[in-house]
């Protein structure tokens, strides 16, 4: 074996041990099995306890199943749902688009970042549902608007805060590579400062669906009454809990997927951090 | 030509902290084109600092550092750097990687293609091309990095400790592949080998691929002695080993860093 055979083979082994260690924290079908089976017992003994109780109060799986296809076929829960859509992407785009720009500015220059810090700071800090009224009257209770800045409220500061830090996280090694092969400004942002960044970007993001499902949700509640938030409200006013569950399950279901999404996102762009989850 | 001082530095200070802590103090050290230096000193003696204020990466307090007649204020593109910690961006791929300072020297897209081609394969990561840095070895990164290094086809190599955070057996190789490189023709487009600086706390290592080594003293680092290693070329580390002078020249390294720190 000559001296590059050796290295190439030793570079298969490492990349084979990678992939074991990467198949190790992926889910496998024995995992899968457990999961699904964790969530069928639940349903089963839930399915079973529930016609003891008040049908007012608790409701069996079925029903709210059977419940889901009155939802679908009366056009409810469509409607309700691309309401709801609507408020949640407006907002979240806008949480993206101002966080991401405001994270970089404040992450690269130190002026920005000692004018917009007490304000992140002091706004982080309060919780964001007791902002939602003053908001409303903001927008004087008119259409999607003060909902749409609501999510953009809730889902703003874990992707401006991520955004920042990844920023100013970045590898002063690599900082010294880049000036010692003369980069541009221009290239050392487009080669060095967003791709570290974008890791920390994106686990934001991932933060930031789970607050703009609350946030959308409040907003619901709290002005105007649209949505699937509506539909939880109106359903459990008139007690018919197994329509109020079929919503709910609808922003479980949300919340999952685009995490999923992000998360398979993460592993396609920034492939060397999936080790370190 | 090849007695023509081609990196100089003169009388030069660093301090760090506002003049507390005195890095390297008055140092004045020549290197003559197609000559390689070893400088060697113990950890934290201030050889990278001043490998880096050699490629203008950082500032002196006083005295100058002169590359081909002009004085270093930032880095040049005829002199290329290998880092202790390699410098690989984890989102490049090899082949962009080796690519870097090709593009960001403006070099033609053709041309950077050919170099990348023909640099991969010299330090043995063919079939690599397109692998990540998280999936290659310490020792495989560190080729990609002298592959960076190499494919500016420079004039003037800085080495920070490359090897230095690699096992003794992959170091070795890489010490030997490195010798081997620079003793190809037809390497630097048919001129000669680099002249080179290579900074290490390895007395092994600077005997095996110095023309010269360079010993420096505690902080704040003065040079101490610059020793001549005559052994002939083309070396390998075996043959540097085995050869009668090396025991002599360990030893009086050896020494000269036993000294200092009594």
């Amino acid at each position: 074996m000559t001296v590059g055979e050796a290295q190439r083979a030793a570079g298969t082994r490492a990349g084979a041990l990678a992939a074991a260690r990467r198949r190790r924290l992926r889910l496998d079908l024995g995992d899968w099995g457990v999961r699904i089976g964790s969530v069928l017992f639940v349903l089963a003994v839930w399915e079973f306890v529930a016609p003891r109780f008040n049908p007012l109060i608790i409701r069996p799986p079925t029903h709210i199943f059977r419940a889901f296809g009155e939802l679908i076929a009366n056009g409810e829960l469509q409607e309700a749902l691309g309401q709801s859509l609507r408020e949640f992407s407006g907002g979240l785009v806008i949480a993206l688009t101002l966080g991401i720009l405001l994270g970089i500015a404040s992450g690269r220059y130190r002026f920005v970042y000692n004018a917009i810090d007490p304000l992140v700071s002091a706004l982080y800090s309060v919780p964001s549902v007791a902002l939602v009224p003053l908001i409303a009257v903001a927008f004087k209770f008119q259409g999607d608007a003060p909902r749409i800045a609501t999510v953009a409220l809730f889902a703003i500061f874990p992707i401006l805060i991520n955004t920042q830090q990844g920023v100013r996280n970045v590898d002063r090694g690599l900082l010294e590579v880049a000036k010692a092969f003369n980069t541009s400004e221009r290239r050392l942002w487009t080669d060095v400062i967003i791709p570290s960044a974008v890791p920390f970007l994106l686990a934001g993001v991932r933060l930031a669906i789970g607050r703009a499902l609350i946030g959308m949700i409040v907003s619901e509640f709290l002005v105007g009454l649209v949505g699937l938030g509506y539909l939880i409200i109106v359903y459990e006013n008139v007690f018919r809990i197994d329509r109020m569950f079929v919503p709910v399950i609808v922003v479980a279901t949300m919340g999952i997927v685009l995490m999923g999404l992000v998360q398979w996102i993460e592993g396609r762009v920034a492939p060397w951090t999936r080790r370190e989850q | 030509m090849a007695v023509a001082e081609r990196l100089v530095v003169e009388r030069a200070s660093k301090t760090f902290g506002g003049g507390e802590l005195t890095v390297f103090a008055d140092l004045d050290l020549a290197v003559r084109d197609q000559e390689s230096v070893c400088v060697l000193g113990p950890s934290g003696c201030g050889k990278t600092t001043l490998l880096r204020a050699m490629h203008g990466l950082v500032g002196l307090d006083e005295g100058r550092i002169v590359v081909d007649g002009s004085v270093v204020l930032r880095p040049r593109s005829n002199v290329a750097m290998v880092f202790q910690h390699f410098g690989l961006m984890p989102w490049k791929s090899v082949t962009a990687n080796v690519a870097y300072g090709l593009e960001l020297a403006g070099v033609a897209r053709q041309e950077i293609a050919e170099r990348v081609t023909r640099y991969v394969e010299l330090v043995g990561l063919k079939g690599f091309e397109r692998s990540y840095p998280h999936t290659l070895s310490g020792g495989m990164q560190q080729r990609v990095g002298l592959a960076r290094a190499l494919a500016m086809e420079p004039d003037i190599l800085l080495m920070d400790e490359p090897f230095g955070s690699l096992d003794a057996q992959t170091r070795e190789i890489l010490q030997d592949e490195l010798l081997s490189i620079l003793q190809i023709t037809g390497v630097r487009g048919g001129r000669a080998p680099a002249t080179m600086v290579f900074i290490t706390h390895s007395i092994e290592e600077a005997i095996a691929l110095g023309d010269r080594i360079v010993v420096l003293s505690a902080r704040p680092a003065r040079i101490r002695e610059t020793i001549s290693v005559d052994i002939p070329r083309p070396r390998t580390v075996a043959s540097v080993i085995a050869h009668p002078r090396f025991v002599e020249l360990r030893d009086r390294c050896w020494r000269l860093l036993r000294e200092r720190t009594a």
